[in-house]
């Protein structure tokens, strides 16, 4: 809310918050990647991290004096739990690997059965084909009186010709 | 007009003054736990009504699962069950002394391999869509490539990936990518006298990736604060951004080694127990998406996946930062896009 004769303090704030942010930005970038930050920095998390590890076994050591468990025991001990916690896991992936094969040789065997029921089906139709085949061909004995006697014999004939060879082949 | 604008900025002050912090809580959108392995566990966010394929999300080992449900209402996992996909995130749990051994192909092969074999059994169904976010983006890439994703004869049940904000060509990473250099980062001995890498230690080295940005944020807080959601969402990310985790030293000394050091997962060369990790050997379709104004995963970090993918990818950006990715509505927008296209 500026005036002619008040300035905007918010306006004013913002701007001079951004020259600040920008200026110390540029600052700190140089400091952050140039080599001698990097290289003292690594120099110094080197040395932590030594100084952490030495502390760490001197505070087992006095444990370890004092006959109380030290915090390799515990660690030891939570290690022992998670290779005994990941071999039931593994145990776990085995059941339910077999569970899918048993599920996968069950899809297999109700397939099979389906197919040999599709088979026997499919035989059953082809048999009552033939019956119904068999049924036309068939044709009563003849008598004397009955005048087809004649064509009667070239039927038996005819239903005796090997298969697959047409008649005068 | 003046003195209210002063009065809410002390209003605010009074407000920080009263460590909102402590008090925020992440992590309320109902769910239950479907699976455990040693500290890493699936958590399971169900929806009223399943109307859309389920998602498996694999969130970052140097954080908390709590980035995707910060607050109600800035829920990633909420609203991707309210528009009906049921959603597993696998959570890593805090890593402890007794964790600095394990190599990092334990995390990657095994652990993260059985709990997406055990969501996928939970969903009933025999593939699902995956998303990795951030450091669990880029041990999801290494798993799907060495699972072979998406080739015949493969039995990972992945269909599809979703990497959000997650760092591939690791020399494009900006300041951290300068930082973490063999001749300047002590790597051995950090991960000797520490065992594993602490989180503090993490927390200041993102800190100091920006300097300005502690200034930057109180500033925002003092120009918005008088918006309640505002508030809720600040307080959530700070108890967030507080709640580190420490990384397995093992783990760390080959991520840091392969990836910052040597940049294996583009040039190559990455030997990971005996088996070389090569992301072109996953054919899964990808999609990248990377965060507009991401300082510590810049957008070639993350896209650089189309090079090196074996299989389809699409790249995306949004707006936001690392963090701020997760707590708008344009993420689960593009989530839930990604599985109906």
């Amino acid at each position: 809310m500026a005036t002619a004769t008040q300035p905007d303090i918010g306006k004013l704030g913002d701007e001079l918050y951004k020259h600040w942010e920008k200026a110390m930005g540029s600052w700190w970038d140089q400091v952050l990647e140039s080599p001698q930050f990097l290289g003292a920095m690594g120099k110094n998390l080197e040395h932590a991290a030594k100084a952490r590890g030495q502390y760490e076994r001197s505070v087992d050591d006095t444990m370890e004096r004092m006959h109380l468990p030290t915090r390799s025991d515990v660690v030891r001990v939570a290690k022992i739990a998670a290779m005994l916690e990941e071999r039931l896991l593994q145990q776990e992936d085995l059941v339910l690997g077999l569970k899918d094969q048993v599920v996968a040789m069950q899809k297999e065997a109700v397939q099979a059965r389906i197919e040999a029921a599709e088979a026997r089906i499919e035989l059953r139709e082809t048999l009552a084909a033939l019956r119904q085949e068999l049924g036309r061909l068939h044709v009563p004995a003849p008598t004397a009186s009955a005048p087809t006697a004649a064509t009667a014999p070239s039927a038996t004939a005819a239903e005796r010709a090997p298969r697959g060879k047409k008649a005068g082949a | 007009m003046m003195v209210a604008a002063i009065a809410e900025k002390v209003e605010t002050l009074r407000w920080l003054a009263a460590d909102p912090v402590a008090t925020a809580e992440t992590g309320r959108t109902p769910h239950r736990v479907v699976f455990r392995d040693h500290k890493a566990c699936v958590r399971y966010f169900a929806p009223a009504v399943a109307t859309r394929p389920p998602l498996f999300c694999v969130m970052p080992l140097i954080n908390t699962w709590t980035v995707f449900d910060l607050a109600p209402g800035r829920s990633v996992v909420e609203a991707l069950t309210a528009a009906g996909v049921p959603v597993y995130v696998l959570d890593w749990g805090r890593a402890g002394p007794e964790d600095a051994d394990t190599p990092m192909a334990h995390y990657v092969d095994t652990v993260l391999g059985r709990c997406l074999d055990r969501a996928v059994r939970h969903a009933g169904v025999e593939k699902i869509d995956v998303l990795g976010y951030c450091v669990g983006g880029t041990f999801l890439a290494v798993h799907l490539a060495r699972a072979g994703a998406g080739t015949e004869g493969s039995r990972c049940p992945v269909r599809r990936a979703f990497f959000l904000a997650t760092p591939i060509d690791f020399h494009q990473s900006g300041r951290l990518a300068r930082w973490a250099r063999p001749e300047s980062f002590p790597l051995d001995a950090i991960v000797d006298g520490f065992g594993n890498f602490p989180k503090e230690l993490m927390q200041d080295s993102f800190r100091w990736l920006r300097p300005t940005g502690v200034a930057a944020k109180y500033k925002s807080v003092l120009d918005r604060g008088g918006d309640p959601e505002f508030r809720r969402l600040w307080a959530a990310l700070e108890r967030w951004n507080g709640d580190g985790v420490d990384f397995p030293g093992a783990t760390y000394r080959e991520y840091v080694r392969q990836c910052y050091f040597d940049n294996a997962l583009v040039g190559g060369g990455w030997i990971m127990d005996g088996t070389p990790v090569t992301l072109a050997q996953a054919t899964v379709p990808a999609t990248t998406v990377a965060a507009s104004d991401d300082h510590i995963v810049p957008t070639a970090a993350a896209h650089a996946l189309r090079g090196v993918w074996g299989g389809p990818v699409t790249t995306r950006v949004l707006g936001g930062g690392h963090v701020g990715v997760c707590a708008g509505a344009k993420l689960p927008a593009a989530i839930v896009e990604w599985l109906d296209a």
